[in-house]
This record gives structure tokens, sequence and C-alpha cells, in this order.
């Protein structure tokens, strides 16, 4: 048989891997999807260095929440109450700053012990008296939004301290040249060369476990694609005023609980929490253990949450906070978080905010009505899940076998479709005369349309490997 | 007509993803008998009866479904129902907080006039079925309050309320004890008095031969052989199942000659607060090293609630007594505490309590021993992988790779990974509860050889079985638990299947 043409057996598999993995890209094809129509809306804005800095920097809080958010869904629990938990926490360490001139520090510290003693709490009346997560949130979000009136005494109060500042407006200094920030590039760089280097060795760890590895293209067709997805990211920051502090304690966060959920036995645990309590309590567990740091940990980041948005806003007012924790709960679903549990990556929820927050931006740019936003917000939200539940159980196929499979079975597929319509005919001329051996053309029908299947199914399922000896 | 089979299935074929799950199957079944499906785990025996009662879709599959000589496109379960065709799946579909009569008739309520609901003609018609059925209970009680094989008995009074016509039992007995499924036989042979045919798919061979009428080998989603009353027993049935002899079921080893004691419980109770009794009543047990110790009784006698008590007490009893541990006494309060003095606890139920089934081979088998292949709390996954990949090894786990996902192990698989899982942190004592429900025999006979090899190394081993040839196969010495009590004390020698009855329903 005649060997496929490289380019073609390339697209096809990178097609293949597309189709079979596809709840996974589901969501990156959809952010592409929506920078492309808002970057052809805004003719370019959009896209724009000043407007991306500006994306990123509006994202930054909600993705901070998601990534908590995750684990909380992750383990089967939900939280309502962080949204003006956030809000509380970031209008606490304001007021000790501008009105009680406490030292930062100590202002956040602070904020820390009270919302890891809230965390612990809520952590305890859900794990420990199965009081329902939904419930004690719900109450914890009323109490929240009471504490950040009586915090602010309903008024807004300005922020002046040089913190709120940096953390909200500022940017790490920059060193230009021409126009361009060589700081932020040569991280975007340094984060290239990361990517590459530990691709290549879990590759080669892969290998040498005898753990079945993808193909070297799809591989080498990633690392290409990532690498140029960080570097226009970091072109694209570095053209303006480079990397703001709010990016910056956003991609801390995601690295250290992307490393928590991956490389951790506690990340391990959570997974396990999540997918089945009563196996993981009598695997040596601790359930509430695991569910009260989950708490804690939402809590911690409200208040990093929080503090950012102060700082960004430049002030605390008693109407921040409502709809944060749902923005955090939809990212969190738009990047595959089950809600039965077990299963939730912390990158898909930060992509997940990504394309939130790329649809209030977007929209509000192409001067689109704020009142229809919620709306589009609402569908993509809801579509989202469905597809991740409709490619639930979609199945592997391999192109390149197929096309093989095609050449192989195309005479005897002819045939059988020639004679599947053959019977069918037969058999309706038959039901329509009501002939007393009506069975026996059933029969016959039902044995060619079985055949037809098979050998679709077989085309279907073709593997390349199944061809090898064949190809030449 | 001149037909006098019922149900003719003719060659049936169906494939999922990578599986051809059933590969030209065909079963007849004729009018009025009880028909058996035997055959090992995955042989697609549920898969078929799916295919005949229509939860997979006609045009999924191939093949005919001709019942009563017509044939039939069956597009859902209601299709099939409203042919007479019921299934009563393993897993029962009743509603605990719904009373009796109202399990019977949910989904098709008697009416009257359109969509008011009759209740006193639905209370009466209840009560008729559950006569039937030889159920003597008030219809108001719960359903979720009643025993499994009451529960099972309520299925089948809802199947006859359909107007079943062909009654497909999916595993039944295998919840129940011996009472239970004797009586549950009974009312199928009844039944066909009233001339409804009944399809039983069962594990227990005895009681195949037993009552059925004929019976029909399914093995790797092929038919093997159909054979009628005259041709059945045990052994032919085996040898077609498996498609070799199996001359033992149960491998030999070393007699067993004595040790130390390494697991005592000293007066062992355990309250249960929700149910208001003592589940374990003044427990005393010894086992020592190298000893297969066995736990007899029926179920819901209290066996697997002193397997927990031991283990950790997840559950939160109340006890008292105490647990000797290598001549220790220890405070086993939390399953970890228990896992930390060498005791592990393979559960009964391996997709509820055992495994967490969306996870991977490989992180189900390390999930209790995590803390071994970490530093400083950071995963060595090199570790990880390579003691997975030993115990797949070692216990010859058949799957593609050690990333695959639990959920897709056949049942005999998923029970040795969470064998392994136990063996990953090096217990002295195993506790095995219930090691072979629901497995092949294939598979029975490798989770024996794998106890036997785990008692050659030194360790001792609790099994818990409802099944008496295996209590009688497998363990040196054997306790009997009635009604959270322990009622008596066999040595191997002494022991038979009538003594142990008898002492177990007390």
């Amino acid at each position: 048989m005649k060997k496929i043409n490289p380019i073609l057996r390339y697209f096809y598999t990178l097609i293949s891997m597309f189709r079979s993995n596809i709840r996974d890209y589901g969501m990156y094809i959809a952010l592409v999807v929506i920078i492309i129509i808002f970057t052809i809306l805004t003719n370019g804005v959009f896209l724009g260095p000043i407007n991306f800095t500006n994306l990123l920097n509006q994202t930054a809080y909600v993705a901070v929440l998601a990534v908590g958010m995750t684990l909380v869904i992750v383990t089967r629990q939900i939280d309502l109450s962080v949204g003006f938990l956030g809000a509380y926490l970031g209008a606490y360490v304001v007021v000790a700053v501008e009105n009680r001139d406490q030292r930062v520090w100590l202002a956040i510290v602070s904020a820390l012990i009270i919302t890891i003693v809230v965390g612990a709490i809520k952590g305890f009346a859900i794990a420990k008296i199965k009081v329902p997560s939904f419930v004690v949130t719900l109450a914890g979000m009323f109490i929240f939004k009471g504490l950040l009136m009586i915090e602010t005494s309903n008024r807004t109060i300005p922020t002046s301290n040089e913190f709120f500042n940096k953390v909200g407006i500022g940017y790490l200094n920059t060193i230009k040249i021409g126009n361009v920030d060589i700081l932020t590039l040569s991280m975007g760089l340094l984060l290239i060369l990361v990517v590459v280097i530990g691709s290549l060795r879990s590759r080669k760890k892969k290998k040498s476990l005898g753990i079945p590895n993808e193909r070297i293209e799809i591989f080498a067709t990633k690392i290409v694609a990532m690498s140029a997805v960080i570097f226009f990211l970091s072109y694209s920051l570095a053209t303006y005023k480079g990397v703001s502090y709010l990016l910056l304690i956003t991609i801390v966060v995601v690295a250290i609980y992307y490393f928590i959920t991956t490389q951790t036995v506690l990340g391990r645990r959570i997974y396990a929490v999540g997918g089945n309590p009563e196996a993981a309590e009598l695997s040596g567990i601790s359930v509430e253990k695991i569910i009260i740091f989950v708490f804690i940990s939402m809590g911690i980041l409200a208040l990093i949450s929080g503090v950012m948005y102060a700082s960004r806003m430049q002030n605390t007012s008693p109407n921040h906070g409502p709809f944060w924790e749902l923005y955090a709960i939809a990212a969190a679903y738009i990047g595959g978080t089950s809600a039965n549990g077990g299963f939730g990556k912390i990158v898909n929820a930060v992509i997940g905010s990504i394309v939130i927050m790329s649809l209030k931006n977007g929209m509000a740019l192409a001067g689109v009505d704020a009142n229809i936003e919620p709306i589009v917000l609402g569908s993509v939200l809801l579509l989202a899940v469905v597809f991740d539940i409709y490619t639930r159980n979609v199945r592997g196929i391999d192109m390149v076998g197929i096309h093989y499979a095609n050449i192989i079975y195309k005479k005897q597929l002819k045939d059988t479709l020639f004679e599947y319509k053959k019977t069918k005919t037969e058999l309706e001329l038959a039901r329509k005369e009501s002939r007393n051996n009506l069975l026996e053309y059933e029969y016959k029908f039902t044995n060619v349309s079985g055949e037809l299947s098979r050998i679709k199914e077989t085309i279907r399922a073709s593997k390349e490997d199944d061809y090898q000896s064949l190809i030449k | 007509m001149e037909n006098k089979d019922i149900l003719i299935m003719k060659s049936i074929s169906k494939s999922f993803p990578g599986v051809k799950a059933l590969d030209d199957v065909n079963l007849n079944v004729e009018r009025g008998e009880v028909h058996f499906i035997v055959g090992e785990n995955g042989a697609g025996k549920s898969t078929l009866m799916k295919v005949l009662s229509g939860i997979y879709h006609a045009g999924t599959y191939n093949g005919d479904i001709i019942f009563d000589n017509e044939i039939k496109h069956f597009h859902g379960i209601n299709d099939s129902v409203n042919c007479g065709i019921v299934i009563i799946n393993q897993e029962l579909a009743l509603f605990p907080n719904m009373t009796v009569y109202e399990n019977i008739f949910v989904g098709h309520e008697v009416r009257k006039n359109g969509s008011i609901i009759d209740w006193d003609q639905t209370k009466k018609q209840a009560k008729k079925y559950l006569k039937m059925v030889g159920l003597d209970i008030d219809i108001y009680e719960l359903a979720g309050s009643l025993s499994v094989g009451k529960q099972q008995l309520i299925e089948i009074a809802k199947a006859l309320s359909h107007n079943v016509r062909l009654l497909i039992l999916d595993e039944p007995t295998a919840a129940l004890n011996e009472d239970d499924s004797a009586n549950l036989l009974r009312l199928l042979i009844e039944l066909k008095k009233d001339g409804i045919t009944s399809i039983m798919i069962s594990h227990k061979l005895k009681e195949v031969e037993a009552i059925a009428d004929s019976l029909t080998v399914l093995r790797d989603g092929k038919t093997i052989i159909r054979m009628n009353r005259s041709e059945i027993n045990e052994q032919e049935i085996i040898r077609n199942m498996v498609g070799r002899e199996i001359e033992d079921i149960f491998p030999k080893r070393p007699k067993f000659m004595g040790g130390e004691v390494v697991l005592e419980t000293v007066h062992l109770n355990a309250f249960d607060k929700e149910k208001n009794r003592y589940i374990v009543n003044d427990v005393n047990i010894k086992v020592r090293k190298g000893e297969v110790v066995g736990i007899s009784g029926l179920m819901g006698a209290g066996r697997t609630e002193i397997a927990l008590t031991i283990f950790g007490n997840p559950l939160n009893y109340k006890t008292s007594g105490s647990t000797i541990v290598f001549g220790k006494v220890v405070n086993l309060n939390s399953p970890k505490a228990a896992i930390d003095h060498g005791i592990a606890y393979v559960s009964e139920d391996r997709k509820r309590t055992g495994l967490i089934l969306t996870e991977t081979i490989s992180q189900n088998v390390t999930i209790s021993a995590l803390q071994r292949i970490s530093k400083h709390g950071v995963l060595k996954f090199i570790e990880q992988a390579i003691l997975a990949e030993k115990y797949v090894k070692d216990l010859d786990i058949r799957t593609p790779s050690i990333l695959q996902i639990v959920k897709n192990l056949s049942g005999g698989n998923q029970q040795k990974v969470q064998v392994a899982k136990w063996l990953c942190v090096e217990p002295k004592i195993l506790i095995l509860d219930e090691p072979t429900r629901g497995i092949d025999v294939g598979a029975k006979y490798e989770i024996y050889t794998i106890i036997n090899e785990l008692i050659a190394k030194g360790m001792s081993i609790i099994i818990i079985s409802s099944e008496l040839p295996e209590i009688l196969g497998m363990c040196d010495r054997i306790y009997v638990i009635a009604e959270g009590n322990q009622t008596a004390e066999f040595n191997i020698e002494d022991a038979t299947p009538e003594k142990i009855m008898e002492k177990a329903t007390i």
C-alpha cells in the first residue's frame, strides 16, 4: 500500500488529537473564537497592548478566586460567601491602614488570621457537623455583607497608602530598549525555556517507565503553540508597561496551586476526597481535615482577591463583593470542573476566568449594550457545561488509520452499501404487499445492515499501527 | 403459532468503543420456564439483557429480538415493559423514602379519570401483588426500612403490576442471605405456574442446578452452549464458562501450624446510635501469624461492623472493649491509626467505599501510601509509577497501562486494584470483606491464590464472606456471628456447612 503524504499525515494526526481530546481543548477553542470576534469588532483594539494589559489586570481577582473555588468544587462543596468575604477583608485592610493608621503588614496579618478562623469554622460546620456547604456559605454571604457595610460605615473610602497604589496600579520596574521592556520579554523567554525543558523531561520520564507518550509531531506542535502564545503575551505586555503587580500575584498564586494539585500528597488527597469520600476515608485520609483545608485556602485566596480589587479600584466601598463568587464558580465550570467532584484543573479555571472577563471587557469595548452582557455570559456558561457533558465520552479516532482502512475496505463498503439499499427496497415492497415470508426479508435486512455497520465500525476504529506491516 | 419459544434473540451483536461486547449471541427461552444465563464477568450477560429490555435502543445493535413470534424494536425501557418484559437490576430501583405501595405503582399510577391518583385502588392492588409474592408486610412501610430480601420481593411485585410475562432478574441473590435466596427461588417456581417466564443471571451455580429448566452459557460475548434440565451439572457449567477445567476452586496451601497472636479483641462492643442497638456485642476474636480466620454469618449479622470497629471505627460507633495488636493494647480511633498499626481493610463494596473510580490505577493503588512515596509532601512520581507497576505485575491486573481509569476495568481487576492498594502499605493483618463478591470464577481463583501467597509471606488474614464454600475452602479457623454476637468458633477440621448455618441462624 502507498504511504500517506507526510503533510496530510501531520494534519490528520493533529485533527485526530483534537477530535479525541475535544473536552480538554474546547475551552481554548472558545477563548480563541472570542478573542477573534472582539478583535474584529473593535478593529484590533481588543488585542492591543493597552487593552490586553487591562484585561489581565481585570481578570486577576476573579482568577485568584476561581483557583480556590476549583478545589472547593472538586471536593463536592460550594462556597457562596467568598465574594463578600473578599470585599470585607479588603475593606478591613484598607480601613485599618487608612483610618486606624495601622502598618500594612499588620493589617494583612490580622486579616489573614480572621480569614483562617472563618475558613476553619466553615470547614468544621460542613465536614464535622455535616451542614450542607450551600447553607453554611449562604449564611456567610449575608454575614459578610453586613460586616462589609459596618466596616466601611456605608461610605466609599479611598486608598492613599503607597502599598495599595503599587498592588493596584503599579508595574514591575522596566528597562526599556526602544519601545520594548526587556525585563518582561526575558521573563517570557525564561518561561518558554522552562516549559520546553519541563515537557522534554516529563516525556523522557514517561518513556523510561514505559508509559505511552503522545506522538512526537503532536508534542512538537504543542510546544511550538505554547511558546508562541507565551511569547506573544510577554511581547504584548512588554510594549506597554510590562508586568503589573496584579498579574504577578496571580501568576504566583496559580503556580503555587498548580504545584499543590499536581505534585503533592495534599493535592492527590483533595482529588481522592472529591472522587469518592467514603473510599478516601477508608484509605486513611481524613476527609474532615481535607475539607477544612480547602475552605481555609479559599478564605486566604478571598483575602488576596479582596485586597487586589480594592487596590485596583483605589478605594473600598460597600458596593464591592456581589457576584464575585458567582464569577469564580462560573469560571471553574467553564474550565471543565466537574460538579460531581474529583475532577477539575487549576489552569483551566484561570482560562475560564479569562473567558468571562474577555466577554465583559470585549463587549464594553465594542460598545454593546451593557444589559446584553449578562445574557451572553449566562449563555456561554450554559454552553460550556453542555459541551463538557456532551464530550465526556467522545471516542478517540485515528484519521491516519481510517485513511488506510478506507483504501482497503473501499470495495467491500461499496458492495455492502449497494446490497443494503437493495434489501431495504425489497423489504419495503414486501411490507407494502404484506407477504407471508415477511420475516425472511426482515432477517435479510437485519443481516445486511449488521454487516454494513460492522464494516463502518472497523474503518472507524482503525489505527495506524494496524496497517504498519502493509505500508511499504 | 407453532413456536414454543416465547423469546428468541437471534444473532445479537453489540459493540462498544474498542470492545465487542456481544458477538453473534443466540438466546432461546421457552414459554413458562426458568432460564439461566451464566458466564464470567464481562461475558456480556448484562449487556444482552440491556439489549432485550430496550435500554440499548433498537438500531444500536445488530440482530433480531423475536418476542411472542413478532420481531420487536424496543426504543427504550417503556416499549419492553409494555410488551410484558420487565427487568430487575442488581442495583434495586426503589425509592427508599416512599412507601411500599407508592413504590409498586410509581411510573404507572392507578388513576381515576385522567390524572388524579386513585389511592384506594392503588392500596388494594398493592396488597394483592404483595400477597402474590408472599410478602407479609404493612404497605405503609417505607421501602428503605426493609431488608434487601424484602426489597427484592417488592421489585417483583412491581413487575407483576406491569402484567409481566417475561421477568428478567440480574443477579437477584447476590446480596441475599441463604434464607431469602431460597425464598426468592421458590417464588420463581410459583410464578412459573402462573405462566410467567423468567430469565435469571446468576453466579451461584448451586441455585442454577436447583431450579433451572435450561440455561445458556456466555463467554467473551459469545454463546457457548444451551443446556436443558437433564444436562445441567456444575462441573460442566464451569468448564463451559471458563473454557477450561478447574479441578479445585480453592488452591491448596500448607496446613497452619500455629503462631503468635497478632490481633486480639477483648469484649469488643459497638453501639450504633442511629439504629439504637449494639451491632457488635462482646466479640472476642484472635488472629495468629500466618493464619486465615473466617468470619461467617448472615448478611447484616454485624460482620462488616466488627471489621470496621477494628479498622479505626470510621462510622463513629460508640465502642468499648479493647483491641490488642502484637501484644499491645492500642487505641484505633481512625482508619489511619489502624493502618499505622499494620491493619488493612479491603471493603465489601469496592465501587462505593473501596475505589476512587474516576482516578487511575496508579493513583488508586498508592492512595494510602502517598506519605511513603513523597518527600516533604511532594510526590515522587517515578516511585509512584514503579510501585503501581510492581503490583499490577504481581497481582496480574490486566490493563493496558497503569494510567487506565479504574472505572473501565472489569470487576475482578478492580478487586485486585483494591487488594494492591492495601498491599502497598505493607500490612501485617489484612481484613478481606467479601473478597470475591460479584467476580467471576477465574478471578476468584486468582484472588485465592493471592491470599495463599500472602499467608506464605507471614501475613495474617481475616476473610468475611457470605459464601460458605469460600469460608470452608480458605480458612483455618472460623468465627460465626449472629446479630452482633459471636455464637461459635470452629477449627476447620470440625466445621461443616450445617453446623455453621445452625449457629448463624440462632
